[in-house]
């Protein structure tokens, strides 16, 4: 056999039959990128999850003769990640945090993509009146920068959790309804969607089984970015008061607003939280750029290999040896 | 009102589907039409073949979509099996669509790329309420074995599939519904000349065995000629010409269809050296401002002083069964009309030469 036949042969293993959402998940899973997204945002995930087993401290929990000789005493065997100035275990907050985060972030995206949903596939599909009517709306709600639309959300509703969740995911709903409008619309004048008609499908279920289903890739990447964004902003209302109104909540933001004046005598007490809210979000912007990269129709069926050796530079030699 | 087995199965009565063009930023304003379709009248008889022929945009695609009613027509009447379907709403249309399918002309856009076959050709059972579960499975590799694909296909998805084997999904998914008459949009256009000839094959072996009346729209002339009986040539959103495919072919009468042959090339190189092609003058004017009058007088190489540029040509019966829309079709076939050069129209020509500057 030939390079081209073993090359044309290899390319047809690889292209083993199956969907479009498999040979984007088999794209995703050859993204290093990707992968490591994943690794951290799973580390955020278990922090959350498994805080209470994690933290050798609860989280509120006062120990002020630890700070009883200056403010504050660095990381040692018994608080890995030291003690704040209440001689709180910064370790267990941070994991309890995390719980925060991620229950804000995932809360506020489902609201704002499922409304941004309805209102954009309503916006692209039934067009018209109805089109312009929601889009000026959208626009309007665009026109005010994300987190001080937030502020001002959480103004009227008054500072604590829910409203944070409310805030944020209202900010985020012309973003979806806008993205997905656009994807309808392009969807819309398929020749399928057409062949649909002809044979007598019904409009909803034109919608839902042929325009959907082709029309949320964007979505899906633009969902796990939305994540990233949403805990920075999170962590923003919180560093601004806005966040949970007990000031022992061990939220990310809020813990940094707390150690303000602390940060000559004690740094690691900002860096700590700032390096989780980092990790978070790092992970959710791989994986998201690895999801558009995953979901692109111009890259279907390619693996992207040059992409993973290029990916893996710093593994230097090995990766150079496998080509 | 049902007329089973007499009458033309299809019926268009001076059909016509004008596109608005709208512009403003706030308000749509309706500033025109592009009349994509004006004033058409054909009939397609039951278990024929009608050819439609034109340049790209004359509107043969649109009549095409308009007979199955996924436009609506902004005029005049369609006629499906004597009933009136010109007004039907979507679900009094849904039992019709049982009848009428519609082939599409780029195989690669008219699957959808996150449906398996086997789900893309039951969905016209399951929409219907055809078959149930187990049967539509086994409905659905019958369709895909009788046009000629692995029964098996029907687990995999269209991106797997040569165009030509889409094309055969595609009309699969038409016959599932087992309709009477099937509009094919330029249905080989995008494939290979080889996999054509089986298309064509293919199309013409399913309309035996399942008597299908076909709606055959193609700019290929040799193919149109090889499957249709009967052939309507169309120019800027209208008819010119509806004749037999022999007799277009042996004896073309209007202007537009005479210079369309004379541009297929033939397969001998003597009559090749002696013919001449016409060359039409200048481009197809614009469907949004046609020509008044005869649309093709802008080009027409027989154009003539009276009538052309004031009279609209009705489609008239000259010989039995070949209709032509033109003043002078007579007179051109008996060669007392001759063809002359004509000016083309809106020529931008060339702008004046400029003096280049002397070196500094």
């Amino acid at each position: 056999m030939s390079v081209a036949e073993l090359e044309a042969h290899e390319v047809a293993l690889e292209a083993a039959t199956g969907g479009l959402w498999r040979d984007a998940f088999r794209r995703l899973v050859r993204n290093p990128a990707a992968i490591l997204g994943f690794a951290l945002v799973a580390i955020f995930i278990v922090a959350a999850a498994f805080a209470p087993l994690l933290a050798p401290y609860a989280p509120k929990e006062q120990n002020l003769l630890l700070v009883a000789r200056g403010c504050c005493p660095g990381p040692s065997h018994k608080h890995w990640l030291g003690v704040d100035q209440l001689g709180r275990d910064v370790y267990s907050r941070i994991l309890y945090g995390a719980r925060f985060s991620l229950i804000i972030g995932i809360v506020s995206v489902s609201i704002g993509l499922s409304v941004g949903l309805v209102l954009g596939s309503i916006a692209g599909y039934v067009g018209g009146f109805v089109d312009t009517l929601i889009m000026r709306c959208m626009d309007v709600m665009l026109a005010i920068p994300g987190l001080l639309f937030a502020i001002g959300i959480v103004a009227i509703l008054n500072p604590g959790l829910y409203q944070i969740m409310i805030a944020i995911g209202v900010v985020n709903v012309p973003i979806f309804a806008r993205l997905l409008r656009g994807s309808v619309l392009a969807q819309r004048e398929n020749d399928f969607v057409l062949a649909a008609r002809a044979v007598g499908v019904r409009r909803p279920v034109i919608l839902f089984s042929h325009i959907l289903p082709n029309a949320i890739s964007p979505v899906i990447v633009q969902g796990t970015l939305a994540m990233a964004t949403a805990i920075i902003d999170v962590a923003g209302l919180g560093f601004l008061g806005l966040g949970p109104q007990d000031p022992a909540t061990p939220e990310w933001g809020t813990m940094l607003t707390d150690v303000n004046d602390y940060l000559q005598s004690a740094p690691f007490l900002a860096i700590v939280p700032g390096i989780a809210i980092v990790i978070s979000v790092l992970g959710f912007n791989l994986i998201g750029d690895g999801l558009r990269e995953a979901l692109d129709p111009k890259l279907r069926g390619r693996v992207g290999r040059f992409r993973e050796r290029k990916a893996f530079w710093f593994l230097g030699r090995r990766a150079a040896s496998r080509a | 009102m049902t007329t089973d087995g007499a009458g033309p199965l299809v019926e268009l009565d001076g059909l016509k589907l004008y596109f608005p063009i709208k512009s403003g930023i706030v308000l749509d304003r309706h500033v025109g039409d592009v009349r994509a379709v004006d004033d058409v009248t054909l009939t397609i008889r039951r278990g024929e073949t009608l050819g439609l022929v034109g340049e790209s945009g004359c509107g043969k695609s649109t009549v095409g979509r308009t007979i199955l009613r996924l436009y609506k027509p902004t005029g005049g009447r369609v006629v499906f099996d004597g009933r009136d379907i010109t007004s039907l709403g979507e679900s009094e249309l849904r039992p019709l669509r049982r009848r009428m399918q519609m082939v599409f002309q780029d195989p690669f856009a008219s699957l959808n790329p996150r449906h398996s076959v086997g789900r893309i050709v039951g969905e016209p059972l399951r929409t219907h309420g055809l078959a149930g579960r187990r049967d539509a499975a086994s409905r659905v590799r019958e369709l895909l074995v009788t046009v000629g694909l692995p029964a098996d296909a029907a687990t995999r998805y269209p991106h797997e599939f040569s165009g030509g084997q889409r094309q055969r999904i595609g009309l699969a998914r038409a016959l599932a519904v087992n309709p009477d008459f099937v509009v094919a949009d330029e249905p080989v256009s995008a494939l290979d000349v080889s996999i054509q000839a089986q298309i064509i094959n293919l199309l013409e072996r399913l309309q035996e065995e399942f008597e299908l009346t076909y709606l055959f729209i193609a700019h290929d002339l040799a193919v149109v000629r090889h499957i249709s009986d009967r052939i309507a040539v169309m120019y800027l959103g209208t008819v010119v010409e509806v004749s037999t495919a022999e007799a277009l072919y042996d004896e073309p009468l209007h202007p537009y269809t005479i210079s369309l042959l004379s541009a297929v090339p033939i397969p001998d190189p003597v009559v090749e050296r002696e013919r001449e092609a016409i060359l039409l003058a200048g481009d197809v004017p614009s469907p949004a401002n046609p020509p008044p009058a005869c649309r093709f007088h802008t080009r027409c190489p027989y154009v003539q002083p009276t009538r052309c540029r004031d009279e609209v040509p009705r489609l008239r019966n000259l010989t039995s069964g070949h209709e032509v829309a033109c003043h002078w079709a007579e007179d051109i076939r008996d060669g007392r009309v001759k063809p002359h050069e004509v000016e083309p129209v809106f020529d931008p020509g060339m702008p004046e030469p400029v003096p280049e500057p002397p070196p500094v």
